[in-house]
């Protein structure tokens, strides 16, 4: 042994069960990080993907921002705007294919894309794999993505027919290409159409477009284009968009799911520092015979301190690259199963060099701050100790726990540096969400310790009633080391309140969204359109004659633009919420204001929108519209509304949305039933509405399809949550090992008096039993407040009711102690086998 | 449990036959027994003496039926209990025999009265009962430990320690009792009051005890002392019960056989 710090490696071999167990531990803490981050590095190359492929080479994109879409006047004033070059008009409609009465009917709607192919052909690249481009655009004929004509089992030749508006009704295109993949769309536009724009305009009989893409003429100033816009439009209201906003705006709504995975990873980490801790200082205390020698020898203190961190930093940099290797599979196995965030299609996993290294520094950082204590106390061992006979590392030297609270500083320093840092309202919440829920697990760490006796007292208790001797020994055992028992409680418990926080939210807000359906939507099934249907087409008196429906309301969903903010809006009929029961309006009569909304001039407002703008009953609102200012009346506050795209959407009468705020007409039906006809009506119902071109979806379909899409997503950060659960096992496996081999001679005089083999496992059983319990209860109830206060987080503005979710808190609990007792299978094995000559005999 | 035998009653409690013990140690393999044999009467206090290595703890273990001896048998109470599984010979440490070692008798953690009555709690018999009470008050009083049963052990000096453990291998009246040079770490003082209550328990409870040590002045407690010598026995040194406990005939003894 040449040098001192040779010494490390032998310890490190020396026991090595436990620095697998520490290896591992660290190597699963930065494997969840590191698919973290490339998960979260995935998703930005995707939306920067989607945003090269949507926007192409145009600079602006001028939005319509009413349904009626940009007139053909203002896409003139568009083009004729100076220093725009190319001016690509764009239509953009979501409708049926016409399915053969004989197929089986497939409900996945498709999107119509009308363009001008010469100016479009300037901005976007559409990469023909089959067949011919457009040539000059001759009426008929249409381009369609390989994934829709893979899905429909069409081809180049072949024919589509896709549903327009109710006069001319369905038409017939031929396919003359196939555009790659999902061609250069985004979100569920994978499905698409690509034909003329006349055609279009025709089908849908809406002379209109709904954008216009724009390319700046060579040296052209992006803020001239701006400006020049904005002097020569005035008729029609508009968004402009460049290229910077969609990528915000995508990046804004993937915010949450990244910084939820950053979150989930983070307290992995917290897990894994947990066990790094327990093992080192146990690794110290162990050794403090060996360390006193090591001193009586003439090592200085520093040496020793400078001892433990090097076996420290010897396990970091092995765990951490094993953790990296791991999280890349991981990362993999991710994007393979979440494809999509919200509309963004994710490609495989990115594996960035640099995560890599962050990994590996977060890594190696987490383990030296918790390496530090341990090392301290091994530095102020005094060389006496090397004499003494008895070697009770339980009985000094005991872990801090205080200097969890610098571990849990820089965890929590690296997760907030792992959250997604866009400058969007989800950003701050996202750290105050990570904030709140260090501070739950810190306090909750602190708190263990004198936890631990009190709750482990009566998580024995049980056993004692059949196993009186070996449930008082255990007591006993786990008051020998309380530090290391809350330790290894505590890794337990942080894994857990993970899993069981995320099953409180996944909970209730499944539950919020199909109560929030149930409550808002006056019927028992809706029917879809692609389009507004205007209320003079007569498709809603269409259902209602159908027999056993009971009414048929249109609703209308539209955005509004007040105090410059947009806000999702709904037009309805007042009366049939009114005759229906929907609605809970705490403030202004329910029926005075409904049958307000129905005469004009009137709003009702969803909660969350009046505080948020300070709004009382009887204000006015002034909505900025195309004709200019339109001022409403606020006639009732109601606790929640119609889903919208961003929040709760404020009602208005048909009356004022048709004729003051551009509305063209209804976007669902909701269809309710004469009782007890759900079942006879529904499937003339369905048939009905597909005739219109209308897509029938039940409420329970909806309700599950929210439920599916939230399920997918938290069933992933379940997955990496549980990872920390794996952390805590291993954290049990590694403290029963010790509590036995501590314990070598209490085992070996029980032994010697008649405790048979049997008994002595079922003692080591039993502790494994009761570390389980009490973690997995401080788990559970951590998880709830946990989960509670992520969703007064969020629920501030969802207002979303609490239900405890029993069942995940139940398979929590049980999973826990099932782990625990599984982890002490090896030492309670070894416990039962040790001779007990061997386990007698001085030293 | 067992009754009162006089020590003149000739009925050997155990009897080892030709008992041989080896061990493997890498390469190397040592002989600790080669061809052991003795017994012991009932109510007899026996002792074995031997330089270090000569295999006198090696045969207490066995004895004990902690260990299995490599070939030999060992006859305990009629029944021979060298080829007894795991089970049977853990329910014959616990209802049978009882062990003092020189070192970590007690469980920290149990207080005096808990770690005396630790047999019975194995054996899953509350130590409440009014007779199981009454016998580790008996116990307790014959170590001289009344008053102390709520201490723990890290609260008692080194002999009462050891007076602890010898009222836990009391307590269930075994047929023999096994010390394994109880008195090896104590003073001159605190071994006197070990030996003493064993020698009570010979003397007044006609226990049969096997009594491994060093010292001469431990060994003069018993009736009859045997030498260990390179894995066996030699001729026994009979001293008979006395009351003085004097050592001078045994050093003297000793002394002719060279030790």
């Amino acid at each position: 042994m040449r040098r001192l710090s040779t010494l490390a490696w032998r310890s490190l071999a020396a026991r090595r069960l436990r620095s697998i167990l520490t290896g591992t531990g660290i190597a699963l803490g930065v494997g969840a990080l590191f698919a973290a981050l490339a998960t979260n590095a995935g998703i930005d190359a995707s939306v920067e993907r989607t945003v090269r492929d949507v926007i192409g080479r145009a600079d602006l994109r001028v939005a319509a921002f009413e349904e009626r879409g940009l007139a053909p006047e203002t896409v003139a004033a568009i083009g004729g705007t100076p220093g725009v070059e190319v001016a690509a008009p764009i239509f953009e409609r979501r409708t049926y294919l016409l399915q053969p009465p004989e197929a089986g009917h497939r409900s996945e709607p498709v999107t119509v894309h009308g363009i001008e192919p010469a100016s479009y052909g300037q901005l976007h690249d559409l990469e023909v794999v089959a067949g011919a481009a457009f040539g000059s655009g001759a009426s008929g004929e249409a381009l369609v993505t390989e994934a829709l004509a893979a899905d429909e089992g069409v081809g180049v030749g072949g024919e589509l027919t896709l549903l327009g508006a109710a006069t001319p009704g369905p038409r017939a295109f031929r396919i003359v290409g196939l555009v790659a993949g999902n061609g250069p769309f985004y979100g569920d536009a994978s499905r698409s159409v690509i034909v003329p724009l006349a055609d279009a305009q025709a089908l849908f009989e809406r002379p209109a477009v709904d954008r216009v893409d724009l390319r700046l003429a060579p040296g052209g100033s992006l803020a001239d284009v701006v400006s020049g816009l904005e002097t020569r439009l005035t008729v029609q209201p508009y968004v402009i968009a460049d290229r910077h906003d969609l990528e915000a705006s995508l990046r804004a709504s993937t915010a949450d799911f990244r910084a939820m995975i950053a979150l989930v990873a983070t307290v992995v980490l917290f897990s894994a520092a947990f066990l790094i801790f327990n093992t080192l200082s146990m690794t110290v205390a162990e050794r403090s015979r060996e360390v006193g020698l090591l001193r009586a020898a003439g090592a200085s203190r520093g040496q020793v301190y400078r001892l433990v961190l090097t076996e420290a930093l010897l396990l970091a940099v092995a765990g951490s690259l094993a953790g990296i290797l791991l999280g890349m599979l991981a990362a993999g196995v991710i994007a393979g199963y979440v494809r999509r965030v919200e509309g963004v299609t994710l490609g495989g996993a990115v594996l960035p060099p640099g995560a890599a290294a962050l990994a590996l520094l977060l890594g190696v950082a987490v383990t030296l701050a918790a390496a530090i204590e341990p090392a301290l106390r091994a530095a102020r061992i005094s060389p006496v100790e090397a004499l003494r006979a008895h070697n009770d590392p339980g009985a000094f030297q005991r872990a801090r726990l205080r200097w969890l609270l610098a571990v849990f500083v820089v965890v929590g320093a690296a997760g907030l540096l792992l959250a997604p840092s866009d400058p969007v309202s989800g950003g701050a919440a996202a750290v105050l969400r990570a904030l709140a829920v260090y501070g739950v697990l810190l306090a909750v760490t602190l708190a263990l310790p004198g936890l631990v006796r009190p709750l482990g007292r009566l998580a024995a208790m049980p056993f004692g009633r059949l196993f009186r001797a070996e449930e008082r020994l255990t007591r006993g055992a786990l008051a020998r080391d309380r530090s290391r028992t809350a330790l290894t409680v505590g890794a337990l418990a942080v894994g857990l309140t993970m899993v069981v926080a995320l099953g409180v939210v996944a909970r209730n807000v499944r539950l919020a969204g199909s109560e929030w359906l149930r409550e808002v939507v006056p019927g028992d099934q809706i029917a879809t359109s692609i389009r507004p249907v205007a209320l003079a087409e007569g498709l809603g008196s269409q259902l209602a004659a159908v027999d056993g429906v009971a009414r048929v309301t249109p609703v209308g969903t539209f955005d509004v633009a007040y105090q410059g903010v947009r806000l999702p809006a709904a037009a309805v009929i007042g009366a049939d919420l009114q005759a229906d029961g929907r609605l809970e309006m705490p403030e202004g009569g329910r029926a005075a204001a409904l049958t307000a909304l129905d005469q004009g001039g009137a709003v009702v407002v969803p909660r969350s929108v009046a505080q948020r703008f300070g709004i009382r009953l009887e204000d006015r609102m002034s909505f900025l519209t195309a004709g200019g200012l339109v001022e409403l009346r606020v006639v009732g506050i109601v606790e929640r509304s119609l889903p919208g795209r961003n929040g709760d959407s404020i009602l208005v009468g048909w009356k004022d949305a048709t004729e003051q705020l551009g509305v063209e007409g209804a976007d669902f039906f909701a269809i309710r039933y004469a009782p007890g006809w759900a079942e006879r009506a529904g499937p003339e119902v369905d048939a009905v509405a597909r005739s219109l071109a209308l897509q029938p979806a039940t409420l329970e379909r909806l309700q599950q399809a929210v439920s599916d899409a939230l399920g997918h997503i938290f069933a992933l950060f379940d997955a990496i949550a549980v990872v920390a659960v794996l952390i805590a096992a291993l954290g049990v496996v590694n403290t029963l090992a010790m509590s036995v081999i501590e314990r070598v001679r209490e085992i070996g005089i029980l032994r010697a008096i008649g405790m048979s083999r049997r008994q002595v496992w079922r003692m080591v059983v039993i502790e494994a039993a009761v570390l389980g319990i009490v973690g997995s209860v401080v788990g559970a109830a951590t998880g709830v407040l946990v989960g509670v206060i992520m969703l007064l987080l969020a629920g501030s503005r969802l207002g979303v009711p609490f239900e405890p979710p029993w069942l995940t808190i139940l398979l929590a609990i049980v999973a826990g102690v099932a782990v625990s007792i599984l982890a002490a299978a090896y030492p309670a094995r070894v416990a039962g086998r040790y001779s007990i000559v061997r386990a007698v005999r001085f030293e | 449990m067992s009754t009162t035998p006089t020590p003149t009653d000739t009925t050997p409690v155990l009897e080892a036959h030709e008992l041989t013990k080896t061990y493997h140690l890498g390469d190397h393999t040592v002989e600790a027994l080669r061809g052991a044999s003795l017994s012991v009467a009932h109510g007899e206090f026996v002792a074995l003496m031997g330089p270090s290595g000569s295999g006198k703890s090696t045969l207490l273990q066995i004895l004990g039926g902690l260990d299995q001896p490599t070939s030999g048998r060992v006859v305990f109470e009629g029944r021979d209990i060298s080829g007894l599984s795991d089970d049977q010979a853990t329910r014959l440490r616990r209802d049978r025999t009882g062990f003092v070692f020189q070192f970590f008798n007690l469980v920290p953690l149990l207080n005096v009265l808990e770690n005396v009555a630790l047999p019975f709690t194995i054996a899953g018999i509350n130590p409440r009962r009014a007779e199981i009470a009454e016998r580790i008050r008996e116990v307790l009083a014959l170590v001289e430990l009344t008053g102390k049963e709520q201490h723990r052990p890290d609260q008692l000096s080194g002999g009462e320690q050891q007076r602890v453990a010898v009222a836990r291998a009391l307590v269930t009246r075994p047929a023999l009792l096994l010390a394994d040079e109880p008195t090896g770490n104590l003073d001159y003082s605190s071994s006197r009051e070990i030996m003493d209550a064993l020698w009570r328990a010979a003397n007044d409870q006609q226990q049969s005890i096997v009594l491994v040590t060093h010292d001469a002045k431990a060994a003069a407690y018993a009736d009859r002392v045997l030498v260990v010598e390179d894995g066996r026995v030699l001729e026994p040194i009979v001293l008979g019960r006395r009351e003085d406990h004097s050592a001078a005939t045994l050093i003297a003894r000793l002394a002719e056989l060279g030790l």
